[in-house]
């Protein structure tokens, strides 16, 4: 009898969470892409939504809020966008430098160096939207395992043209966008332990049971990226990616560009994720042909293949996906001259050898045989200082300032605690086709406190990437423009100058004997008294 | 608080401080009485000290000081297919020298070897101009960026097209080394930072171009288009020379442009990982350790032949022989400003660097080891978290083993600088005072004691006016001749112009000289101010180049130290002359003894930025110069 209601009580554990529950919906989805350069790019999305969920209104703030029941949405999330009445949130974490040029546009946008926070709030009185940041960062640098924290005051702005609210906009409250990233911080094991946390069926079953640490970060470029937002017709929308740059030219023996799920995770997909309402693999055809694909699938749609691997369907999980290129013994790169794939390709880095000045140089080419309207934006720590009046726009090494408009520029502003906000720097680029831009500004480094150099001071600062993120298109003339992303420039290393930090024994003593001979002398002189002495021959 | 000040401002009894006073004056009145003898002991200490730089007394044993290095800490992957790699690469590259491709197409194979192992490579196309025309080559180089990393940071690998060895012997192996290295590389996931391999055409202009385009500081002379690929901050370089067919040991080459060092911890490292990675000696330059080199002493021994074989043969002397010849070698390079090899070049853009040497011999290592030395090196640079900082700048390597402090050698110059400086001092009071015959008492105005001494010192006037005009006018006079030797005309009819050029300079001091006004009969000679402004003139000048670039301050106190100290005026015309012509030897004999050191230290100027050629025109020429006008005046 005992045992009996035991196994009732466990079965009613577990009825909600292997019934479909209502309002939640959570689907899968692995993209896998051949790259011309031999690589795969994989791109895991999981998705959950909360269907009918609002947004927490920040006036309600100093009220008890509503309870939170989920299923399927992590709650430990869900708590913290309450919490701070978060209306949108990105949090991307990422290690490696996109190669736009041979990669192409990645399927999620958020793909630069480091941490990158952007998180839209309504205004309200009861908590300032600063307060609630900072909150923010610190409960998902807990969560994260990140050094989200660090994203203070000397890191934020709120760059509103460039990131948009990608949702709907709420009426409730005026809303405020704060936007920080962090370039240095490296992605490791444990950022994707708490992020495999968050899936309802974690690494055990579906996609994510191919999530294996020692390959995911083996590859040549990984990052992975939460988004909430809500849109108004369907709710609040949790997207969990993980995208991986995975090279099989460079971890298989013969020096080949076969891969196939097995080689690439080193895993497979034993069973599907009960809860999951999809669950597919899609591979995206390359245009040549000479390849083969495994398991066959007659579904071939606009070059994709999908496998749909989700429970409820009839079509048997396939062991493994596997591409291969039969009649190639090794892979061979493309020769040079290559076209980028992208339309646009974007340089930017720092010239000059001193520690006190440099120029600032972004060369911006249009592949593209159209004219191309690109936003720029410059979000620069308060170490550097960007010389306006220096600015140079080029093309041919013509000056050509007719091509850059609506230009702003924030200086870096004092804040409350003693600490300068980054500048920021926006402008509109017009491009000619088949032509490079050449924008350049003089700048200047800082001189630190020696307080604020951080333990490896004679690394040098890392500077976020530039942003570059089409304009917003009135509806008429979408047909002229093509569809495309934000675009992030690599990240760089500028030496400030540095005290010696290595030489501390040194550097006491040197300034203890100034110290002294200046006090000695003063001293001496102030208390000296002065006469007049005799002396005799 | 007024019993503190009291406290404070005893007064000292008043005979304390005239005994005070009167020991000061006796101390520099001491000072002065013995004044040559101080400096003579100077001048001694200093030179003495020189002689026994490199002895192994002086020197203390290398170390590691930044511990993220880890030097030979790794296992190496670099196996025989590898080497056969390199062995195909060298038979390509063989092809192309009996071909006798030309630059252009040199740059596109190595291009296209790049581009066939997916690397994002280009071609830089430049030309310098120069007083001896433009100088035009291209350089092929390729960026690997690395799994993960942000690209932030990046190091160099290179080979020039021609050898450090000279004779025009091509570094063919060096860049098999780096094709190889290249394919080799990128199959591993374990870089931290971005690799460039660079083929610099040419031996050191064509890494000038590269780098100076990198790094965004083209000069004017220079042109060359912006490089197509980028990656981060260069913190380290190796440079790989290696024409020979097989080599016995590595050897480092470290001197950069305008006297710069790598950090010595980059030496260090590759010491310890030639040593125990690769199982090769390293040795500094390609000069082998008397242990070493039983069998090839007589070609390697400083000692002349006619020297007892027991003192040949002493370990002690051979010990200091090889110190010798590192030292010799290092302040050869170092004084003239020029870099040892291309390495030398990254030092200006704060890129430790150095070049490795394979000594030519019959063997016993080749690709094998030198792989696997290059590839444990990298991994030691890729464990740097930080720039090389930690260990010296300053230095002398006095063997591989053993190196200088900049304690032990700085004094050296710096004491024969302090002696010529307690000269010209002591020239300006001597300057001062005039001893004056009994007749000045005879005169006497009412002195109605009789003075203990007939005769008496006198103070008298010190116009430094005069002096100060000798002194500008032979430094603008350097500044003329420094325009003259690098301009066109120069270049062309260099054999006509130099002796032309030496003759003016020479005649010219000795006919402007009487336009100057002499001075009143009353003050101080002009020649005496002249000796004591040039003196303190040129201690100044050694004392702070012994801090920039030790081995030319070294040189500028042997060269200038004694010859300025014992200028003087001499009563015969004939003395006075033959001394001015002297020290015109001196200041200007290199235009006419040395045609070829003229010619390479005008194109390290202007191609490379050496500091050395105006250094000697504008600085050094007039010091001596001087001098030589304190001969001529009082004739």
């Amino acid at each position: 009898m005992r045992r009996a209601s035991i196994w009732i009580f466990l079965a009613c554990l577990c009825i909600p969470s292997f019934a479909l529950y209502r309002g939640e919906i959570y689907s899968e989805d692995l993209r896998i892409q051949p790259l011309r350069d031999g690589r795969v790019s994989t791109t895991f999305s999981f998705i959950t939504v909360l269907e009918g969920a609002v947004p927490r209104n920040p006036k309600a703030l100093g009220q008890l809020d509503e309870s939170q029941h989920y299923a399927l949405f992590p709650l430990t999330l869900g708590q913290i966008l309450r919490e701070y009445a978060i209306t949108e949130l990105h949090l991307t974490l990422n290690a490696g430098k996109w190669n736009y040029d041979n990669w192409g546009h990645p399927h999620e946008a958020g793909v630069g160096t480091g941490a990158e926070l952007w998180a839209w709030m309504g205004a309200s009185e009861v908590t300032t939207v600063d307060e609630r940041w900072s909150g923010l960062r610190n409960a998902l640098s807990g969560l994260f395992c990140a050094s989200l924290g660090s994203l203070d005051s000397r890191r934020t702005l709120s760059p509103t043209v460039a990131f948009p609210l990608s949702g709907s906009t709420p009426t409730f409250a005026p809303h405020e966008l704060r936007h920080a990233s962090l370039p240095s911080e490296s992605v490791c094991t444990e950022n994707l332990t708490p992020f495999l946390k968050l899936l309802p069926c974690k690494s055990h079953a579906g996609l994510a049971a191919l999530l294996n640490p020692q390959k995911v970060f083996d590859a040549d470029w990984h990052g992975m990226g939460i988004h909430v937002t809500w849109k108004e017709d369907t709710g609040v929308e949790l997207k969990l990616i993980l995208q991986a740059v995975f090279n099989p030219v460079r971890t298989s023996t013969g020096k080949r560009r076969d891969w196939n799920l097995q080689s690439l995770f080193d895993r497979s997909i034993e069973r599907s994720c009960p809860v999951a309402s999809s669950s597919s693999v899609t591979v995206i055809l390359p245009e040549e042909k000479g390849y083969q694909i495994t398991p066959e699938n007659p579904a071939h749609v606009n070059g994709l293949v999908i496998y749909d691997l989700s429970s409820s369907s009839n079509f048997t999980i396939p062991s493994n996906i596997a591409m291969y290129w039969p009649s190639e013994h090794s892979f061979q790169y493309p020769l040079p001259p290559l076209t980028p794939v992208t339309p646009l390709s974007v340089k930017r880095i720092i010239h000059g050898t001193t520690q006190t000045r440099g120029v600032l140089s972004i060369s911006v080419t249009n592949n593209s045989p159209q004219e191309i309207s690109a936003g720029y934006l410059e979000m620069m720590p308060a170490l550097l200082t960007l010389w306006m009046h220096t600015l140079k726009v080029e093309v041919n090494s013509q000056i050509r300032n007719d091509l850059l408009s609506g230009l702003k520029y924030h200086p870096p502003s004092p804040q409350s605690n003693d600490r300068l906000s980054p500048s920021m720097l926006q402008a509109v680029l017009t491009i000619p086709p088949k032509t490079t831009l050449k924008i350049s500004m003089e700048v200047n480094k800082a001189f630190l406190k020696y307080t604020e150099h951080p333990p490896d001071a004679m690394r040098g600062w890392d500077l976020p990437g530039a942003v570059f993120f089409p304009l917003p298109q009135s509806s008429h003339d979408t047909s002229s423009s093509y569809d495309w992303e934000r675009i992030y420039t690599p990240t760089l290393l500028v030496d400030l100058p540095t005290p010696d930090f290595s030489m501390p024994y040194n550097v006491i003593i040197l300034s203890c004997t100034l110290m002294t001979l200046i006090f000695g002398s003063i001293f001496n002189l102030l208390t000296r008294k002065w006469v007049v002495v005799e002396i005799q021959e | 608080m007024d019993r503190i000040r009291g406290f404070l401002m005893r007064p000292r009894r008043p005979d304390a401080n005239v005994a005070r006073l009167r020991r000061r004056k006796q101390l520099a009145a001491y000072i002065y009485r013995n004044l040559t003898k101080l400096t003579s002991a100077l001048f001694i200490i200093g030179y003495a000290w020189m002689l026994l730089i490199p002895i192994p007394l002086l020197s203390r044993g290398t170390y590691i000081d930044e511990n993220a290095l880890q030097p030979a800490q790794v296992n190496t992957y670099w196996n025989w297919g590898n080497v056969h790699t390199a062995d195909l690469q060298l038979y390509q590259l063989d092809g192309i020298r009996e071909r006798n491709f030309t630059s252009e197409q040199r740059a596109e194979l190595f291009r296209t070897e790049f581009s066939k192992l997916g690397l994002a490579a280009s071609i830089q196309n430049y030309t310098f101009s120069t007083s001896k025309g433009t100088i035009s080559g291209n350089n092929a180089y390729a960026v690997m960026s690395s799994p993960r990393a942000a690209g932030t940071e990046a190091m160099v690998i290179s080979a020039s097209w021609l050898s450090t060895a000279g004779h025009g012997a091509l570094n063919l192996r060096g860049i098999s080394t780096v094709l190889s290295l290249a394919a080799f590389l990128k199959d591993y996931s374990l870089w931290a930072k971005d690799i460039i391999f660079i083929i610099s055409d040419d031996y050191l202009h064509g890494m000038h171009a590269w780098l100076n385009a990198y790094h965004g500081t083209i000069p004017s002379n220079l042109h060359t288009d912006p490089l197509e690929h980028t990656s981060g901050v260069i913190w380290t370089a190796l440079n790989i020379d290696y024409s020979s067919h097989s080599f016995s040991h590595l050897g480092v080459f470290h001197e950069g442009l305008n006297g710069r060092l790598p950090n010595q911890d980059l030496i260090n490292s590759f010491r310890l990982i030639s040593h125990y990675t690769g199982g090769v000696p390293m040795t500094v330059y390609d000069h082998l350790e008397p242990s070493d080199s039983v069998d090839r002493s007589p070609e390697q021994s400083i000692f002349p032949s006619w020297v007892p074989p027991f003192i040949q043969q002493s370990p002690q002397l051979q010990q200091y022989g090889y110190g010798v010849r590192n030292v010799v070698r290092h302040i050869g390079y170092q004084a003239r400003g020029m870099c040892s090899g291309v390495h030398g070049l990254m030092h200006q853009f704060r890129i430790d660097a150095i070049t490795l040497f394979a000594v030519p011999a019959d063997g016993p290592h080749g690709f094998y080891a030198l792989g696997r030395i290059v590839e444990s090196t990298l991994r030691t640079m890729n464990n740097l978290l930080e720039r090389l900082h930690a260990s010296f700048f300053f230095y002398i390597l006095t063997s591989p083993g053993t190196f200088m402090k900049i304690g032990m050698f700085l004094p050296s110059a710096i004491l024969v600088s302090v002696a010529m400086l307690f000269k010209g001092l002591g020239e300006w009071v001597t300057a001062g005072w005039v001893y004056e015959m009994s007749e000045a008492s005879l005169k006497g105005n009412e002195t109605e004691k009789p003075s203990p001494a007939k005769d008496t010192w006198r103070n008298r006037r010190r116009p430094l006016l005069s002096a100060l005009i000798i002194v500008v006018a032979t430094h603008v006079l350097g500044v003329l001749v420094f325009n003259l030797v690098c301009s066109r005309w120069f270049a062309e009819h260099p054999s006509f112009l130099a002796p032309t050029i030496f003759v003016a300079v020479s005649v010219i001091p000795p006919i402007l000289l009487p336009l100057l006004s002499t001075n009143a009969p009353e003050a101080a000679p002009t020649s005496m101010l002249l000796k004591s402004s040039n003196l303190c003139l040129a201690s100044t000048v050694i004392s702070i180049m012994s801090l920039l670039n030790f081995s030319l301050a070294a040189m500028l106190a042997i060269t200038m130290g004694v010859p300025l100290a014992t200028s003087y005026t001499s009563s015969s015309t004939m003395t006075s002359r033959l001394r001015y012509a002297g020290y015109c030897m001196l200041a200007w004999g290199w235009l006419v003894l040395v045609p070829g050191e003229v010619e390479s230290a005008i194109w390290n100027w202007e191609v490379l930025g050496v500091w050395f050629a105006p250094f000697i025109c504008i600085v050094y020429a007039p010091l001596v110069m001087q001098a030589a006008i304190v001969c001529l005046q009082g004739s």
